[in-house]
């Protein structure tokens, strides 16, 4: 069964008087359990396409609808209220809270629960142990390798259990290594722990490790490609 | 509760800017506790005041003085019911920056007709029997560590007095029963300095006690009609409207001092709301990232509102906090008593806290619509 389903999906932006089109009837079907690569040159859509699915943009026309859901129809403090339930958000930058520490980056997301303290702290402590750095809940950002960071992303987007996981090129800022470490990462989520993810990415290596990939040029989908 | 950590901690992302905003609003309400401090301590004065005595001086002004006849032919007026008199003498001790109300007095009766002035009786008498004996303040003796029997010589301030010192001898220390009467005078016997002045029977200002208070505006008047239309002409009042007039000799004092408070909240206002605008706009990101977790819009704005108002608590307490300690200690004793009950009590500090909050909110206001209404997808791609 698709968790998710576009129809028709057009989106466009206005900067100024201008319309600029981004994407042009879009529909796709992606099923529970998928490891869906987004692939194109810059300025394809690929990340306005993530954006839609993450339910943080809006379509101009069509409709977006990941498992019961028809997204593009809910208010905007509804949309908050299901992405909180329902989407697990990894950026480029990691975009972690320096002010936090890698448990409290983590939490983030819980505060918006009703766990309790205790609970909570359960919570993060799993994610963080799946993610491997169980030992540096305490340290900062600023204490930590951006491999690390972006670990420390995966399991602020993993520590609610969504159904889908976003990523925006998640090893565009990474060394080869650290890149390596975090797409095993993802692979093992996907495989493991059954999570759906859609992910954005320039990189060959990263687009490998995915199940399917999709490429968009000039915003609609030129190509289908199952890997493996 | 459980933002706390979160307000907090974004409280202290730059200790520098935080510590600067806090002691921007403490700075203003140290302020406005200080002026606080000044209006209630006249008010307090004011309204202790008695209105059963009676003050009279010259209508001219209150500097310049009447003859001692003055006094008996007050006496003799229907209503009243005693008399005493006094001047002021505006000694220097050691020093002109020693500043304390030093009043010559006809002892007797002054001290029976104002029962707040509390001495022991044993006191009392040796300062009655002593024409050169003063009788202080407890304020005075905690200032100069004296002691009953320690001489003190004053230089006198007024030509009136003559050049020559005034030698006086320590009978009793007084301490004050009413918020009309301070702690920080020392009054001394009117006929010594009578005698040994340059100028003599004269006398700044008499008070009469009354036989009803209702009677007060008419006794003002036939005291007044007595010296109409003669050289020493005077204007009388209840000792309450007297203490009323003589702050505000100093001029409309709640509209100079309220709109310097004023002044200086509103500034620290925009200092405080630029500061936080510009918090907020370093944050765009994390702001962009906390919707995209799902963070409503109406909790990223209480956010950012409960850390302006947290910011600015701490603030309002440190200036309150150190207001007391100024204006409570050191302060009291540069107003020389002409402030009775001056300092900052505790429903001012409270209230210079509650200004510290109020600050921080409408401080933090624009800042947190701003923040609440911000585009996701405008925001994440400005970094990228």
């Amino acid at each position: 069964m698709a968790l998710i389903e576009l129809r028709d999906v057009t989106k466009s932006y206005r900067r100024d008087a201008i319309e600029i089109p981004v994407l042009d009837r879009v529909s796709i079907s992606v099923p529970e359990g998928d490891f869906l690569g987004l692939m194109g040159p810059s300025g394809s859509g690929k990340s306005t396409l993530l954006n839609l699915l993450a339910g943080i943009d809006r379509p101009s026309r069509g409709s977006v609808r990941i498992g019961d859901t028809e997204i593009s129809s809910l208010s905007e403090r509804a949309l908050a209220a299901w992405r909180a339930r329902n989407i697990g958000f990894i950026f480029q930058l990691y975009n972690l809270i320096p002010v936090l520490t890698a448990f409290e980056n983590v939490e983030l997301p819980l505060l918006l629960t009703s766990l309790s303290k205790k609970q909570r702290r359960d919570h993060v402590m799993t994610a963080l142990n799946i993610v491997g750095l169980g030992d540096r809940a305490q340290h900062y950002p600023r204490q930590l390798s951006g491999g690390q960071e972006q670990r420390v992303a995966i399991a602020r987007a993993i520590v609610t259990d969504p159904k889908l996981l976003l990523a925006d090129e998640p090893t565009g800022d990474l060394d080869a290594k650290s890149a390596g470490e975090v797409l095993t990462l993802l692979q093992r989520l996907n495989q493991e722990y059954k999570k759906t993810i859609v992910m954005v990415t320039h990189d060959p290596h990263a687009a490998e490790r995915a199940s399917h990939l999709l490429h968009l040029e000039k915003g609609t989908l030129v190509e289908q490609v199952k890997v493996g | 509760m459980k933002f706390i950590n979160l307000v907090l901690k974004s409280a202290r992302r730059s200790k520098r800017r935080t510590a600067l905003t806090v002691l921007s609003v403490a700075i203003a309400v140290f302020l406005f506790s200080a002026l606080r401090a000044v209006l209630d301590g006249f008010n307090a004065a004011t309204e202790a005041s008695s209105s059963t005595r009676l003050v009279t001086i010259r209508s001219t002004s209150m500097i310049f003085n009447m003859p001692t006849s003055h006094v008996d032919t007050i006496r003799s007026v229907p209503g009243v019911q005693d008399v005493t008199y006094a001047n002021w003498f505006g000694g220097i001790y050691k020093d002109p920056k020693n500043f304390f109300a030093n009043i010559a007095i006809e002892p007797e009766s002054y001290l029976r007709m104002y029962p707040e002035i509390i001495v022991s009786p044993e006191e009392k008498q040796a300062f009655l029997e002593d024409r050169t004996g003063c009788l202080v303040g407890s304020g005075l003796v905690k200032r100069y560590d004296w002691h009953v029997g320690d001489k003190i010589v004053l230089k006198p301030g007024i030509p009136y007095y003559g050049t020559q010192d005034y030698p006086f001898t320590i009978r009793g220390i007084y301490k004050s029963g009413s918020s009309a009467v301070d702690d920080q005078t020392m009054w001394f016997h009117w006929k010594y300095v009578d005698e040994r002045g340059a100028v003599h029977g004269q006398v700044g200002w008499v008070v009469a006690l009354l036989n009803n208070p209702d009677a007060a505006t008419r006794v003002s008047q036939l005291i007044d009609e007595k010296f109409a239309n003669s050289p020493n002409e005077t204007k009388t009042d209840t000792e309450k409207q007297f203490q009323a007039s003589f702050a505000s000799m100093l001029g409309n004092l709640n509209l100079l001092l309220g709109s310097v408070a004023l002044a200086v909240v509103i500034t620290t206002l925009f200092v405080a709301g630029n500061t936080m605008a510009m918090s907020v706009r370093e944050r765009t990101t994390e702001i962009a990232v906390m919707r995209t977790l799902g963070f409503q819009a109406v909790t990223i704005f209480l956010l950012v509102v409960g850390e302006g108002i947290v910011v600015s608590i701490v603030g309002g307490a440190l200036g309150a906090f150190v207001a007391r300690l100024i204006v409570n200690g050191e302060f009291l004793q540069a107003a020389g008593g002409f402030i009775p009950q001056f300092g900052v009590n505790n429903w001012n500090a409270v209230t210079g806290v509650g200004l510290g909050a109020v600050i921080g909110l409408l401080a933090a206001l624009i800042p947190a619509t701003m923040a609440s209404r911000l585009k996701i997808v405008d925001a994440l791609r400005r970094v990228a």
